[in-house]
């Protein structure tokens, strides 16, 4: 795979990153709204979780979304490299990323399939707003993977002026991602804490 | 201009006029990226929409023309009740405006296309689906009947067993997707897309309010989508997000759908703020009064309008710190509109006001918003509010502040612009007849709401006692809602008639400020066959940079004809940047809403591996869209 320069004279922000920034934003009322009501509902219950409902395991849901946090600076710089034509440098970090945040998905979906065989949402409000908090985050990643696998794709065919803007979109996606990560996984074990 | 120099501009034009082509008839509307045909769409189904929904607004006037009448029972009252709230928000208010804005935006910051053309045809065609979804549940016998905004435990499955919640819920969520889309959408257009000079001080008021009433879309609507989520979830698979006995909480529906609901007011109104601030320095001649005022103005309601929500509240019986902070915040609100409305009648009083129909709906709204904001100041104050609260008074004031202040500069709006968009004049007489009917109409129907609501008539009733003594204000109602409704339809006919048989308009039969009324009537599909010069916020009073256009037309220069392209600029200064490409007609976008809403009809009949099917379809349908790359982007 060789490298091409594609020259880049443009001054601001392409119109695909301004897209990208706006659905972040969107996305950012999304989850400020899943994460309010989450509060919401636990200070409007007197026990949280309630009785006879286990406290959420801490250290594995922490160190899993550590991992999907160390997986966004590589997408960074693949964006960067990809900014300065290095086609094999952006393939190759974006590779990196996908394998951890592939790995990231494929565990939290077994954690998750534990979860909602324990967890019974018509019985408690904390058991609905846990597991539709955890689905809606996951199902983020799922779509960053495939995302990933069609950045992965396009690359192999070349790198474009287009292209560059679709592997910086794609990377401020996953920051995002990371970010909220980091918020839900907080919220998730702070009963625990 | 010399014979030479005209001859070389009409070959650019030419070459244009072939680059810019769509496919003919009804493929060429299906796949159409052209925001100028998209905003016809737009307008064309909000008004069947508006029609509809001023159906079942004369359904229920009719039912309260008396005491105990019987042409609605109970039930197909509430149903007609909450599709007429429904219907005039989301699929009339909101799309309409949203039809101004896609069709204006672009030609007054002299751009070829909005910023992500497909996007904006996909946005009109998820609108189209959701409305026809809300539409297909009353067909079927499921409205929904809970109210506009739908609280729980009435929402929730033990009490409203159908499918008309599900069908609200549904289409809601289908709904916002495209609202959220078209603003993502102007908000790049505006920042992205202005003619080179057009710098943020010098751009028209009316973008300006589209960019506020964008960013608030963006911020307001995922609240309302996340409510929607956890009614769908307890309704559907018995989650308890709203169950009290399961630890949920049914209040958390009222403040959610407040947090959008509160900003959707400004959403609603704000681009109608932006009509009258294009309307208003045409026909008094002269520049708006404080112009930067204004624009801050219009960014500073949108932005205060997140922080009022709980002033529908405050009969909950929430703790009194809240209610204080929110119903200041409620009373701060007035100052920036306050200065709009100065503004306005400063700007008229100081010009040389031209009374045609167009300033005559801007007068009517102004007078409409002024008493439907004084009403809105009262209910700022929490003991008026906790005694008018859920009474016809409340009525009366969001009818004053949406029909007046909204529909009044829209329907101004439709005749200011109809010359332009069709190239033919309206009947002016029949306009200034159908203003006065309309604005009669609405004092007739609304003010006399003020007054039973405070004689204590409560709002959502289907019927009323003839002992009541609230028989002849009813009846007042009434008879007003008939003369409303005649005004409407002569507005129609005048334009129906006008589109085929008016008047030739020429390009600018007003003398208009901004851009649009430079170019020809109707525009071409490149809107500009030169990208116009900007140096001012009132480009097309500025002969001298008109004439420069001219001239580099004739030379060639500025011309941008080799593909579909337009310029892009800096955001802050508009210094060119570079030259984008733009899309074409695609098949993507209606294909794409067609997938979406078969997973939403799947959703609703509850065959969840369909719906998935469904949604694998629409992957593939994006796949599909993103494989062609435009050659630069």
């Amino acid at each position: 795979m060789s490298d091409v320069g594609v020259t880049r004279t443009r001054r601001s922000l392409s119109n695909g990153a301004w897209g990208a920034l706006l659905l972040i934003a969107a996305e950012t009322a999304l989850f400020g709204t899943l994460l309010g009501s989450y509060y919401y509902l636990r200070f409007n219950s007197a026990t949280w979780p309630p009785d006879g409902v286990e406290l959420p395991a801490v250290a594995l849901p922490v160190a899993l979304t550590g991992a999907l946090v160390l997986s966004a600076p590589p997408m960074l710089l693949a964006a960067d490299a990809a900014r300065r034509g290095r086609r094999t440098a952006a393939w190759l970090w974006i590779g990196v990323a996908t394998v951890l945040q592939a790995g990231y998905l494929a565990w939290q979906i077994v954690l998750y399939a534990d979860d909602a065989a324990t967890l019974v949402p018509t019985e408690s409000a904390y058991a609905s707003i846990y597991l539709t908090l955890l689905l809606v985050h996951h199902a983020h990643v799922a779509i960053g993977v495939l995302l990933d696998v069609w950045v992965l794709t396009r690359l192999a065919g070349g790198l474009t002026s287009y292209r560059q803007t679709t592997v910086r979109v794609v990377a401020l996606y996953w920051a995002f991602v990371a970010a909220v990560g980091v918020l839900v996984v907080l919220t998730q074990v702070s009963p625990s804490l | 201009m010399t014979t030479l120099g005209r001859t070389a501009a009409r070959a650019h034009v030419e070459r244009l006029d072939r680059v810019w082509r769509e496919p003919r008839g009804v493929l060429g509307w299906l796949t159409t990226t052209d925001h100028k045909r998209i905003g016809l769409l737009y307008f064309v189904t909000a008004l069947a929409f508006f029609a509809a929904g001023g159906v079942e607004a004369l359904l229920m006037r009719t039912q309260l023309i008396g005491p105990d009448r019987e042409l609605l029972g109970p039930d197909a009252y509430n149903a007609v009740m909450t599709m007429h709230g429904v219907t005039m928000i989301f699929l009339f208010v909101i799309p309409m405006s949203t039809a101004f804005g896609t069709y204006l935006v672009p030609l007054m910051i002299g751009a070829r296309d909005m910023a992500f053309p497909r996007l904006n045809a996909l946005g009109y065609w998820i609108f189209l689906a959701s409305g026809l979804f809300l539409y297909a549940g009353l067909l079927v016998g499921e409205a929904p009947d809970a109210g506009w905004f739908n609280y729980v435990p009435l929402a929730s499955k033990t009490y409203s067993p159908g499918l008309g919640i599900d069908f609200y819920a549904l289409g809601l969520i289908l709904n916002s997707i495209a609202t959220t889309a078209a603003a993502a959408n102007f908000i790049v257009t505006i920042f992205k897309l202005r003619a080179p000079g057009m710098s943020l001080n010098r751009m028209p008021l009316f973008c300006y309010a589209f960019l506020a009433v964008s960013f608030a879309i963006v911020f307001a609507l995922p609240p309302l989508t996340t409510a929607l989520i956890f009614l769908e979830l307890d309704r559907q698979l018995g989650f308890s997000f709203y169950d009290i006995a399961a630890g949920g909480e049914p209040l958390m529906w009222q403040h959610l759908f407040w947090i959008f609901g509160h900003p959707e007011v400004y959403i609603i109104i704000l681009p109608a703020f932006g009509i009258a601030t294009s309307i208003i320095p045409t026909f008094v001649r002269r520049r708006m009064v404080a112009f930067p005022l204004v624009a801050l103005a219009e960014i500073l309601v949108a932005f205060i309008g997140f922080g009022v929500w709980v002033h529908h509240m405050f009969a909950v019986g929430l703790p009194q710190v809240t209610t204080i902070y929110f119903a200041a915040a409620s009373l701060i609100i007035v100052i920036p509109s306050g200065i709009q409305l100065f503004a306005w009648i400063t700007t008229i009083l100081t010009g040389t006001p031209v009374f045609k129909t167009p300033l005559l709906f801007i007068v009517g709204f102004i007078v409409t918003f002024i008493m439907g904001g004084l009403t809105g100041i009262m209910f700022a104050a929490i003991p008026f509010d906790q005694q008018a609260h859920d009474t016809y008074f409340v009525v009366a004031h969001f009818h004053y502040v949406i029909f007046g202040a909204a529909v009044f500069p829209i329907l101004g709006g439709i005749f200011y612009w109809f010359p332009k968009v069709t190239g033919r004049m309206y009947r002016e007489r029949a306009g200034q007849v159908s203003f006065w009917l309309t604005f009669v109409g609405t004092m007739v129907t609304f003010f006399p709401m003020h007054v039973v609501g405070l004689l204590g008539m409560p709002r959502r009733n289907y019927t009323y006692g003839a002992d009541r003594g609230w028989t002849g204000l009813n009846l007042t109602e009434t008879i007003g809602s008939y003369l409303l409704g005649a005004g409407l339809l002569l507005i129609v006919a005048n334009l129906a008639w006008s589109r085929f048989r008016g008047a030739p308009a020429g390009d600018d039969p007003f003398g208009g400020d901004t851009l649009e009324w430079t170019t020809t009537s109707p525009p071409p599909p490149y809107n500009y066959p030169v990208i116009p010069k900007v140096t001012s916020p009132y480009p097309a009073w500025d002969a001298e940079d008109r004439e420069e256009d001219a001239r580099r037309l004739a030379a060639g220069r500025q011309v941008l004809e080799r593909g579909h392209e337009t310029p892009a600029t800096t955001v802050l200064d508009a210094d060119y940047d570079e030259t984008l490409e733009m899309p074409a007609a695609s098949p993507w976008p209606p294909l794409l809403a067609l997938a979406l809403a078969a997973v939403v009809v799947m959703l609703l009949l509850g065959h969840w591996t369909t719906a998935v099917v469904f949604a694998g379809a629409a992957l593939a349908v994006i796949a599909a869209w993103h494989w062609k790359e435009p050659e630069a982007a």
